[in-house]
């Protein structure tokens, strides 16, 4: 089973042009989409979702047309949103009993053992009683995951999934997701570059709408072997840095910044080559020396670059 | 500085919304256009709806309408940042509660009062377009009727708001403050607490209907309602309420995180996460998924379920109308009442009278259940998105029919629920009343048929509004809109049913009949709307928003997708039952029926005037002789009559041509006569037919004149359902019926605006006392002589002596002759009766007393027969015999409660058995009814009177008149004294003091109560034996029938006469002039003198005015006798211990009286004999000087 998006375009009534002809080949495993706040990954993410319409373009999932038999698609689909509520006042398990009927899981009993396995495989079963308006963010965050989960779906999207986690549950997540992602298409999209670099077998990089790069992580950070550099400078030297160097990002380290640069050689005294990791990858993208950007002057590149780098 | 920045942002960010403007237009709208619909047709000498009065009166209906619509502005003040989570944001800026709260508030109530200045605006520019225009009445609805109003529902509101976190919370703040507000005013008027009423009245609405009713035309127009007494303290009180509310909002409002509304303080107990980053085995297990029609099915129950769940949990859900309806049923003694005084039986038909009331009133308690339905319908369809699972739910494998339906489902399971609670709160009415007597299929049917139906199809309506319009607070102006054009289209001028969704013909059960006819069209309509509605569902399945794009142009395009075969089908099928069973009633409304609006009968009848109204007064033959031969066919709900009239050319000249009025309703066929006639006109359309005679009818010539009349089922009209004739209690009337000699002045438009828009000169409704050709009209007296056919079960009464009865192929006859001619108005009846028969036997006359009655209806059988022979042998003796051989009383259906007499017959609905009068307390109403129209044997069929003003006088004041002193001989004063008040109750409900006087009355207050009252009065003075011996002297010279008629004038005569001089001027002051009495005992004391005697010293207070009919008040001076009463320890209520009649002038005066016994309390007027609209302070205690 293969996802196939086509040309996929979106432009939102107040001009905000989202997807510009967006064309992936999703197979099946796990698959990181990767991108900046406001890149367009949820959009695409809602329209594979079949909540939205593009503006143009084809998706199709296998033989279905996820445009057009979007409630075939629904039976196969699990969905975890970027940003979801729940109803306060009913209890984790009546909740997600109801999901599952909402699901098509319509007899009772393995209605129940599905409720019990997912409570317990987000490890909500101790809590399964308690009204979910007391739930903290992350049982709320695993509340979600348990209703992705329902009915093994062969296409699963989560949305900026791991954003309200902590580490260990983080992990947990995950681990569920890569359980998964041996039979199913599994689409996850973040702006965690770990989440991606630990998961997934493919990934793509979306900026302002437009996929820059669609590569395997390890491959990709192979093919950055011996073109990162690293320095570590003091803050006030930044600015001279990165008017004669391809700067692709920045780091506090103790105090001191250590800047990496994207070069084919040595860029001069001082300079240290660093080990590749797909952050590299990420930022050498966005700053347009791999991938689909066209590559622009080394100012501009830089600029743009938001260090969202967790720790 | 931060407050007006608060104030201001929310003010702007308010001010851009769409539902704000859309508020702004509705109200403008309402204030312009209702003022043009309602004011268009308004005549001259009538109120002016653009009066101040009026302003203030449509004012107050744009107030509800503004309360109802517009809870979001307050809401979202209180609220927003709470629901957009916000909060942590805003509560965290250095704001103070006072700012914060108070830049809220005054925002919100700025913009309210800006809408409702909106109102103000299109009221005004109408008013300018009507004519005489006074802005003073604008400034003063506004300022004393809207300003206050809004400035304690937005407080209210915004306080609910805020202490629940939920802008919709206002919403159903406001609906239950005016629902409160109303049962605040009704309770208050159910324990008589008329100015409390006034003063818990949120919008205002009793005082300015009070102002109206207790004002004259002339009164209304001028007078600017003012802003002092109840009606300042009313406003104080609101403003007090809402200053209230927005103290406890600022006590209670915490500016924490932790307080925030809508978030459990709780947070759940997190575990120590065993496993903690262990790889943990995800189990994939093979679930069987399905997803067929069962699944979807289930789907739909699920969320049906959990949508119930979620409302009938909630705390308003269920409490609501279970606390209303509870709480009525606890205080049913207090409504369960015949005019507010006599219990009733309460029959379940009866209870269900008040707890399942039609969709389409809104003169009801349960008005809030549309209202909450449309509350409910909001949240329930925008609450996945309230709730942030949209996504979630919207991306499950549920298809769009099952979301919508299962909404439907929880909605529904709702209103079913509401309906068990209206059930259970019929019956407990009845155990509280001591009658637990229950129809269970009434109920079942009743509220889970009939309601249940109604009500689910008003849920469908709003759902799908709330599901297409896809904006939350458009969505609550547009159900609202729909339930308000459901409620008004007759109003509005759109009459056919086929066009209101929802409506039918309405439906009505008695004992006797059941549902009867009314079952069917009910169906049929219910079939039509339903499959409206099925295609309405269609609709929102379409158009229902899924995903993040609720555009409506995303949604249409999205629709074509969704449009399958199957939708296809569904359509299909629907858009043929529409046809179908439109069609059908289409063919019974308009086109076997005519189809006529209410105007076209207006038209009609004034076409008729135009037309023939020529032929008024043309010399007629009079009618002597009735012969009928009519077959009933109850079950067929057909009644086939053949008749012959004897007509008697009785006037001086010859008479060439008969001019015959079928009655409209039935098929009238063509008449015969005895001798050649030509017809020079036909025109059943208008009801008008000339047959002119070959040889003119000389005086004292008769003729015979036949005819057939058939009713034929011809099922419904767009009015509604015939119900004369019934598989049992077919009832109908000559007068409905057959044909009537000559023009039908009767049937021309009375209302004077209505002949002034028809272009007809005007006329006054009834002819003045002084006119002259109307105690000439001729009078019919008729033998008549009926065989009546029914079903072999039943039983069919007609006039006159039973002669024989027998039975034919299944069918029963029933030969009935009068042996004395009756007055033309008689009526016949079929049923399954049984049958009570008593029999008086007087010095020189039997008359057997038959009661016709439904089997189970026995109540008042005893008081029936009882009252029927007292009155026999009272009036008898004091008016002269009875005409008759049998007086006979027979029940039809219905739910009135009064009774009506013709010659010998008396009938009654079957309300009368639910007259359940207490036996230590209440006047014997039943009694006194039956009173009534037996003395209307006398004061009616034998005083044949002229219709002219005051002839109510003549017949309802002298019947209650008789009953009133038939009560005093027979039960005893105690009884009297009851009667009495009940009477007087009249006179305590507001009402103009401007009105004709007595001998002109026109209405039927003068006609009931004060002309009986006068002629008591006049009886305590004179002594009830000369009022007698007047009566019989008017019924000796003026009785029988003979032209000319007599009229008050002869009353007045026989009264003068056997008046002492002395009480002439009292007389004149009770009957010829509008007079009123204040007469105020102003203090009272009293000595005891040295022989153990005790001394009374009375000071009165008294002004006597007379009020002409437009309410001018003109101060006459008084010089009249009136009673001094002082009571002593022990006197019964209306016999003082001294008694005696002083004279008494305008003005101060002193009494002094010397009697026997300590006095305890003394005063004028103790038995309230004169008019004196303040009776309580007739009478004060006595303070005892030593």
């Amino acid at each position: 089973m293969e996802l196939h998006i086509r040309g996929v375009s979106k432009t939102y009534a107040n001009g905000v042009h989202a997807l510009k002809d967006v064309t992936l080949t999703i197979p099946a495993g796990m698959y990181g989409l990767l991108g900046p706040n406001g890149s367009g990954k949820s959009t695409l993410m809602r329209t594979i979702a079949t909540l939205q319409e593009p503006d143009e373009g084809s998706i199709r999932l296998g033989e279905l047309d996820v445009l057009r038999q979007k409630d075939d698609v629904r039976k196969t689909l699990g969905y975890l949103p970027q940003e979801f509520g729940v109803y306060p006042k009913v209890s984790a398990e009546n909740l997600l009993d109801h999901f599952a009927v909402l699901k098509g899981i319509g007899e009772r009993r393995a209605r129940r053992e599905v409720v019990e396995a997912l409570l317990r495989q987000t490890n909500l079963w101790d809590v399964r009683k308690q009204k979910l308006g007391g739930y903290s963010g992350g049982m709320r965050q695993r509340f979600g995951v348990a209703v992705a989960l329902l009915g093994n779906p062969t296409l699963m999207i989560v949305d900026e999934p791991t954003a309200g986690l902590d580490p260990a549950e983080r992990v947990r997540f995950l681990n569920l997701l890569s359980e998964l992602g041996e039979n199913s298409v599994v689409l996850l999209s973040t702006h965690i570059v770990d989440d991606v670099s630990e998961l997934c077998t493919r990934m793509a990089i979306i900026d302002q709408g437009e996929i820059l790069l669609e590569a395997e992580p390890l491959r990709s950070v192979d093919d950055l072997h011996g073109r990162i550099w690293r320095r570590v400078i003091s803050k006030e030297e930044l600015p001279a840095l990165e008017q004669t160097h391809a700067v692709i990002s920045t780091k506090l380290l103790a105090g001191r910044t250590i800047a990496h640069v994207y070069s084919d050689a040595m860029p001069g005294p001082g300079f240290e080559p660093s080990e590749p990791d797909l952050e590299d990858v990420y930022f050498s993208t966005m700053a347009g020396h791999i991938g689909r950007r066209p590559s622009t002057s080394l100012r501009t590149g830089r600029q743009r670059l938001e260090p969202t780098i967790p720790s | 500085m931060k407050f007006r920045e608060i104030f201001r942002f929310e003010l702007a960010y308010q001010a851009r919304r769409v539902s704000t403007r859309v508020y702004f237009v509705v109200l403008f709208a309402f204030g312009f256009l209702i003022m043009l619909a309602a004011g268009a047709d308004t005549p001259e000498e009538v109120a002016f709806l653009n009066a101040p009065n009026g302003v203030a009166f449509l004012a107050l209906m744009g107030v509800v309408i503004w309360l109802l619509l517009t809870g979001a502005v307050a809401g979202e003040a209180g609220a927003r940042d709470v629901e957009t989570r916000m909060h942590p944001l805003t509560y965290t800026a250095p704001v103070s509660k006072a700012d914060y709260l108070g830049g809220r508030f005054l925002a919100a109530f700025v913009l309210n009062a800006s809408i409702l200045l909106a109102l103000q605006v299109g009221l005004l520019l109408s008013s300018l377009l009507l004519g005489p225009f006074r802005p003073v009445g604008h400034l003063a609805a506004y300022f004393v009727i809207a300003l206050p109003t809004a400035f304690a529902a937005t407080a209210i509101q915004f306080a609910v708001a805020v202490r629940h976190g939920r802008a919709m919370a206002a919403y159903l703040a406001s609906v239950i403050l005016l629902v409160a507000s109303a049962i605040a005013i009704g309770m208050a008027g159910l324990f008589q607490q008329r100015e409390l009423a006034r003063l818990v009245d949120l919008v205002g609405f009793v005082s300015i209907v009070r102002e109206q009713e207790a004002s004259s035309p002339i009164e209304w127009n001028t007078r600017l309602f003012a802003l002092e007494g109840l009606m300042l303290a009313n406003r104080l009180v609101w403003i007090g309420v809402g200053m209230g509310a927005l103290a406890i909002t600022y006590r209670c409002f915490r500016q924490d995180f932790a307080h925030a509304p809508g978030l459990t303080l709780r947070q759940a107990q997190g575990h120590p996460e065993r496993s903690r980053g262990v790889r943990e085995r995800l189990v994939r297990r093979d679930v069987q998924r399905r997803f067929g029609f069962a699944t979807a099915a289930r789907q739909t129950l699920a969320i049906g379920w959990t949508s119930f769940r979620a409302i009938a949990w909630s705390r308003t859900g269920l409490t609501l109308v279970g606390a209303l309806a509870f709480g009525s049923a606890f205080v049913s003694t207090e409504w369960m009442l015949h005019m507010e005084e006599i219990p009733l039986l309460p029959r379940t038909e009866e209870v269900l009278a008040f707890y399942a009331p039609s969709l389409r009133t809104v003169e009801t308690l349960w008005i809030i259940i549309p209202l909450l339905i449309i509350f409910y319908a909001g949240e329930l369809v925008w609450r996945e998105r309230d709730a942030g699972v949209s996504e979630i739910v919207d991306t499950a494998p549920v298809p769009e029919w099952a979301l919508f339906l299962g909404k439907f489902l929880g909605l529904g399971l709702v209103v079913t629920a509401w309906m068990l609670i209206l059930l259970a709160a019929g019956m407990l009415v009845q155990v509280v009343l001591g009658y637990p007597e229950f129809n269970m299929r009434l109920y079942l049917t009743a509220l889970f048929g009939f309601q249940l139906a109604d009500y689910l199809l008003f849920v469908l309506l709003v759902l799908v509004v709330h599901e297409v319009v896809g904006q939350k607070q458009l969505g609550h102006v547009a159900a609202l809109g729909a339930y308000g054009f459901i409620v008004f289209a007759p109003r509005l001028g759109i009459q056919h049913k086929l066009l209101v969704y929802g409506s039918d013909l309405g439906w009505s059960y008695t004992p006797m009949t059941g549902f009867g006819p009314f079952v069917g069209p009910w169906l049929w309509f219910k079939v039509y709307w339903s499959a409206w509605a099925l295609l309405l569902a269609v609709a929102a399945r379409l158009l229902l928003t899924r995903g993040r794009e609720a555009g409506l142009g995303v949604r249409l395009r999205m629709a074509r997708r969704r449009f399958t075969r199957a939708t296809a089908w569904v359509t299909a099928a629907a858009v043929t039952l529409i046809v179908t069973a439109g069609g059908f009633i289409f063919c019974n409304t308009n086109v076997l029926n005519a189809y006529r609006t209410a105007a076209d009968w207006m038209e009609q009848r004034a076409e008729y005037e135009r037309r023939y109204g020529q032929h008024e007064g043309v010399p007629q033959p009079g009618l002597t002789g009735i012969n009928l031969h009519i077959e009933i066919y109850p079950e067929r709900r057909e009644v086939e009559i053949r008749g012959t009239y004897r007509l008697v050319n009785s006037s001086p000249m010859s008479i060439d041509s008969i001019h015959l009025a079928p009655a409209p309703g039935v098929a009238t066929g063509e008449a015969t006569f005895d001798r050649p006639v030509a017809r020079v006109a036909l025109d059943d359309e208008l009801g008008h037919r000339i047959y002119s005679l070959e040889k003119p009818l000389q005086p004292g010539d008769s003729l015979e004149l036949r005819f057939d009349v058939r009713h034929e089922r011809r099922s419904f009209t767009n009015e509604g359902v015939d119900a004369s004739v019934v598989a049992n209690g077919t009832y109908f009337t000559n007068l409905g019926w057959l044909p009537a000699i000559g023009y039908q002045p009767n049937r021309e438009l009375s209302d004077a605006a209505e002949r002034l828009s028809h272009g007809l000169a005007p006329r006054p409704v009834i002819p003045s006392l002084d006119d002259t050709e109307a105690p000439r009209a001729r009078v019919d007296h008729v033998l008549v002589e009926t065989v009546v056919g029914t079903d072999e079960d039943q039983t069919a009464v007609a006039p006159g002596a039973l002669r024989r009865t027998w039975t034919d192929v299944g069918r029963r006859y029933f030969h009935y002759v009068t042996d004395t001619p009756i007055g033309n108005e008689f009526a016949v009846f079929s049923a399954n009766y049984a049958v009570r028969e008593e029999e008086w036997t007087g010095p020189a006359q039997k008359v057997s007393i038959q009661i016709f009655h439904h089997p189970g209806h026995t109540q008042n059988l005893d008081r029936i027969a009882r009252s029927a022979q007292a009155s026999l042998s009272y009036y008898t003796t004091q008016f002269g015999p009875y005409p008759f051989r049998h007086v006979r009383f027979v029940e039809h259906p219905g739910r009135a409660r009064g009774m009506h007499a013709d010659g010998n017959t008396i009938d009654y609905r079957e309300g009368f058995s639910l007259l359940n009068p207490r036996a230590e307390q209440d006047p014997d109403l039943p009694f006194a009814v039956v009173a009534h129209e037996v003395a209307h044997q006398w004061w009616g069929t034998q005083l044949v009177y002229a219709r002219v003003e005051g002839a109510g006088v003549l017949s309802e004041s002298l019947a209650t008149y008789s009953s009133m002193r038939l009560i005093e001989q027979t039960l005893g004063p105690e009884h009297l004294r009851r009667y009495l008040r009940f009477l007087r109750l009249e006179y305590a409900r507001p009402r103009s003091p401007a009105m004709p006087p007595l001998l002109r009355a026109t209405d039927s207050f003068l006609f009931y109560r004060k002309g009986p009252l006068a002629l008591y009065a006049l009886g305590e003075y004179i002594g009830k034996e000369r009022v007698h011996e007047a009566l019989r002297r008017l019924l000796e010279k003026h009785g029988g029938g003979r032209p000319p008629l007599p009229t008050t004038i002869d009353l007045y005569r026989e009264l003068a006469a056997v008046t002492p001089e002395t009480f002439h001027s009292l007389l004149h002051d009770l009957f010829e002039a509008n007079t009123y009495w204040e007469l105020e005992a102003e203090q009272a004391t009293a000595r005891q003198t040295g022989d153990g005697t005790w001394q009374v010293t009375l000071n009165v207070k008294t002004r006597k005015v007379v009020v002409d009919s437009a309410g001018v008040e003109i101060e006459v001076p008084m010089d009249d006798w009136i009673e001094i009463g002082i009571f002593a320890e022990g006197d019964e209520p209306d016999k003082p211990f001294y008694a005696r009649k002083h004279r008494i002038r305008s003005g101060q005066q002193t009494i002094t009286v010397t009697m026997p016994r300590k006095p305890t309390s003394a005063g004028i007027d103790p038995n309230r004999l004169l008019i004196d609209l303040t009776t309580a302070d007739n009478i004060t205690t006595v303070r005892t000087k030593s």
